[in-house]
């Protein structure tokens, strides 16, 4: 009895052999490879010389490293927490009853995310420039004081590019809730009517906890894409004006393919992706913990 | 009883497994020890041979290059034409990408015979990837051939080697928007670089935007290094871009440089959006009349022409009294010759070709600068190109070119276009500047 019990365990294993090895060779060593990379000061050629974790004080004490950290921080203020307000706002106003036509709404919500993250940087490049759509709207109303060239300013280039993100993910939270919605128990929402809750107290009693999963996959997947962002700063801004929109990652393919600092760039690497995970874990721990 | 033993056997059986997972992994990591696999110069030549002849025979010479298609295919097939047994195959691929793989492609084993020479050539000339040109440089002649201050480019901080051959040289300047500059009371260009201080305030009095910059990418530190060219000897400057023990940035006249940048954008003599704006974008506005002078390099001179025509003029950078020496930013498109090659002759018989009349033409036929001005094969330009080539010569005839100062360290580049950004925004002083510039300096060449 024991025996095929654990002869069933096995063979369950031997099915899941092939993606593992798949997993392992092309996710686990590689990442491995990397963390093993960053104890190294090597140009990317000639044999590297081992440093420790000298490459990892680096991390933290060099100010243009440490700077791009904290704005990849800033940037989860616009991917993440902007979008999730603007997609559970919608949600509320769409979702409380079927109407027809639904169907074009999500295709709209999700057009951005069926377009190249570079063409949208580029499209936003422009928009933000000095005779962009921007500057021309805000001259039309009469704000000509403020307009600028939005991403060469140093006090509005990082929330310029975070507002591109904000514009991306935005519809993407948007569907994620709206297929939430659909599977809430409509017997809720009578309840709810029956129980005398307004549209507002509907919401909050009643879709919110509903959509606790959502919530936490959309935070879990847009929150990635902020720290782990690359494409939109690079096409925008290339981390400028001075350092006011480097990430982590711009600064990792810099340092390992222009600077040949290999080392470092693994370990800035690997100090994001610890980010990263830990704040995946939170996020995961926070959703669980409420169920 | 039979169950406890197969727990230890099993126990023991996952506890071999882990040792011999962890076993696999560490002899992986030790494979995978970073560039183990790299084969150091093992017998391969470090120079090329002193002879000029070219053994006879088949010859397939492949050349790796980043600038101008045409040209280069131009030039191959003007070569082949006088040697129909080499076949030079050209091979392109974009300059980011060409300077981010360059290493790579020069170390493996398929290396290229012939290699645009770009930055990072100079660790590759240290390591001995790429071979010394000096035997060729005596034997075929070319210190008459070419300007000496643009072999001194490409010896890779190695005094008497050389490691390339120009091909085309290019040159930053200002350029200025004629009628504009008239409305403003400006009649001619300055001779010294007091006088451009008084023009560019003219211009903003005139209520004109006196000089469009494209600081987003390179046109800050065009400007910067414009400064620095006519404010401080170039024998410092080039000790430093070297990377010459000792040598500084951290010096009165790029110092004075930084300040005047910081000065100018603080009066207001820039484009309001110039950190927003790349240079291409900033020459667009210029030819749209948005300003009146512009920096920017002789490589946009056919762009202005075909814009502007008769309207758009070009100098370099004045220096501090008029008589001073004539000094420019300029580097040239220079080709490499692999350790690797086994056809080391045929290469410098292409390279010898690139001093010949037939190849200036040519190159002067596509926009660029030959590397002799005084060649007699180019037609004498009218109008802005005609400007262009004569700054160019009185650059050369002053031993002028200094390289880009990019070409200092790999990470210069990014450095260089925040530091500026941050000098125009007033959020760096001058001083503090060039300390940054100098401890990426140090980081690179610092022992």
């Amino acid at each position: 009895m024991e025996s095929s019990h654990r002869r069933g365990a096995m063979r369950g294993y031997l099915y899941v052999l092939p993606a593992l090895a798949v997993y392992v060779v092309f996710a686990v060593l590689p990442a491995l490879h990397t963390a093993y990379l960053s104890l190294f000061d090597w140009d990317g050629v000639t044999l590297g010389s081992w440093v420790g974790l000298d490459n990892y004080r680096e991390v933290f004490r060099n100010p243009v490293l440490l700077r791009s950290l904290v704005n990849a921080l800033a940037l989860v203020v616009f991917f993440s927490f902007v979008p999730i307000l603007t997609g559970l706002l919608t949600t509320a106003l769409l979702s409380r009853y079927r109407r027809p036509g639904m169907g074009v709404y999500r295709l709209l919500f999700m057009l951005p995310q069926i377009v190249p993250l570079v063409a949208v940087g580029v499209t936003w490049r422009w928009l933000y420039g000095d005779d962009g759509l921007v500057n021309e709207a805000l001259r039309a109303v009469g704000l000509d004081g403020i307009t600028r060239a939005w991403l060469g300013d140093f006090d509005t280039a990082l929330i310029a590019v975070g507002l591109v993100g904000t514009w991306v993910l935005s519809g993407l939270c948007t569907m994620l809730f709206l297929s939430g919605v659909h599977k809430v128990d409509p017997s809720l929402y009578e309840a709810a009517r029956l129980d005398g809750a307004g549209p507002v107290r509907e919401f909050v009693s009643v879709t919110l906890p509903q959509l606790r999963g959502e919530l936490a996959i959309a935070l879990t997947v847009t929150m990635v894409a902020a720290l782990a962002s690359f494409d939109i700063v690079y096409v925008t801004t290339n981390g400028g004006p001075g350092e006011q929109t480097t990430v982590p990652g711009l600064l990792v393919y810099r340092l390992a393919f222009s600077d040949g600092d290999v080392g470092l760039a693994s370990a800035l690497g690997v100090v994001l992706s610890c980010l990263i995970l830990g704040l995946v874990y939170v996020v995961n721990r926070l959703s669980r913990s409420e169920t | 009883m039979a169950a406890t033993d197969r727990g230890t056997v099993r126990r023991r059986a996952v506890a071999s497994t882990r040792v011999l997972c962890l076993a696999v992994l560490l002899a992986a990591c030790g494979a995978l020890t970073p560039g183990s696999g790299y084969d150091a110069n093992n017998g391969r030549p470090r120079a090329v041979p002193s002879s000029t002849a070219v053994p006879d025979g088949d010859v397939t010479l492949r050349l790796n290059f980043a600038d101008a298609p045409e040209m280069v295919d131009a030039l191959a097939a003007a070569f082949e034409e006088k040697h129909p047994r080499i076949d030079v195959r050209p091979q392109y691929t974009q300059f980011a990408d060409y300077v981010k793989s360059l290493k790579l492609t020069m170390t493996s084993d398929t290396a290229p015979d012939i290699a645009q020479y770009a930055i990072g050539m100079d660790a590759l000339a240290q390591r001995g990837d790429i071979l010394d040109l000096a035997p060729y440089r005596d034997a075929y002649g070319w210190r008459d051939a070419f300007p000496a201050s643009s072999l001194a480019q490409l010896t890779a901080g190695r005094g008497e080697s050389l490691y390339g051959v120009p091909v085309g040289l290019s040159m930053t300047g200002l350029y200025v928007n004629r009628e504009l500059a008239a409305t403003a009371g400006i009649s001619r260009p300055p001779r010294t670089l007091a006088e451009f201080e008084t023009r560019l305030a003219a211009a903003k009095r005139a209520g004109l935007t006196p000089l469009s910059i494209g600081a987003l990418d390179s046109g800050g530190l065009h400007l910067w290094a414009a400064l620095v060219n006519v404010l401080t000897p170039p024998e410092t400057y080039r000790a430093w871009v070297d990377g010459r023990d000792g040598a500084t940035i951290e010096t009165e006249g790029a110092l004075k440089a930084a300040e005047l940048v910081a000065a100018w954008a603080a009066k207001g003599y820039f484009d309001p959006s110039a950190n927003g704006t790349a240079q291409v974008d900033s020459t667009a506005r210029f030819t749209r009349g948005e300003s009146v002078f512009l920096v920017n390099g002789n490589w946009a001179a056919g762009q202005l022409v075909g814009a502007m025509g008769e309207n758009v003029g070009f100098f370099p950078m004045p220096g501090p009294d008029a008589s001073a020496r004539s000094v420019a930013s300029g580097f040239s498109v220079a080709y490499s010759v692999s350790s690797r090659t086994r056809h080391p002759e045929a290469a410098g018989a292409f390279l010898d070709f690139l001093a010949s009349p037939e190849a200036a033409s040519i190159v002067a036929a596509n926009g660029f600068l030959p590397p002799d001005p005084d060649t007699d094969a180019v037609p004498e330009q009218k109008g802005v190109l005609g400007e262009v080539a004569a700054a160019h010569r009185r650059v050369v005839a002053d031993d002028g070119t200094n390289q880009f100062p990019d070409f200092t360290a790999p990470s210069m580049l990014d450095r260089l276009r925040s530091g500026v950004q941050r000098l125009i925004a007033a959020r760096v002083g001058p001083a503090e500047f060039l300390a940054e510039i100098q401890d990426v300096w140090e980081a690179h060449h610092g022992k």
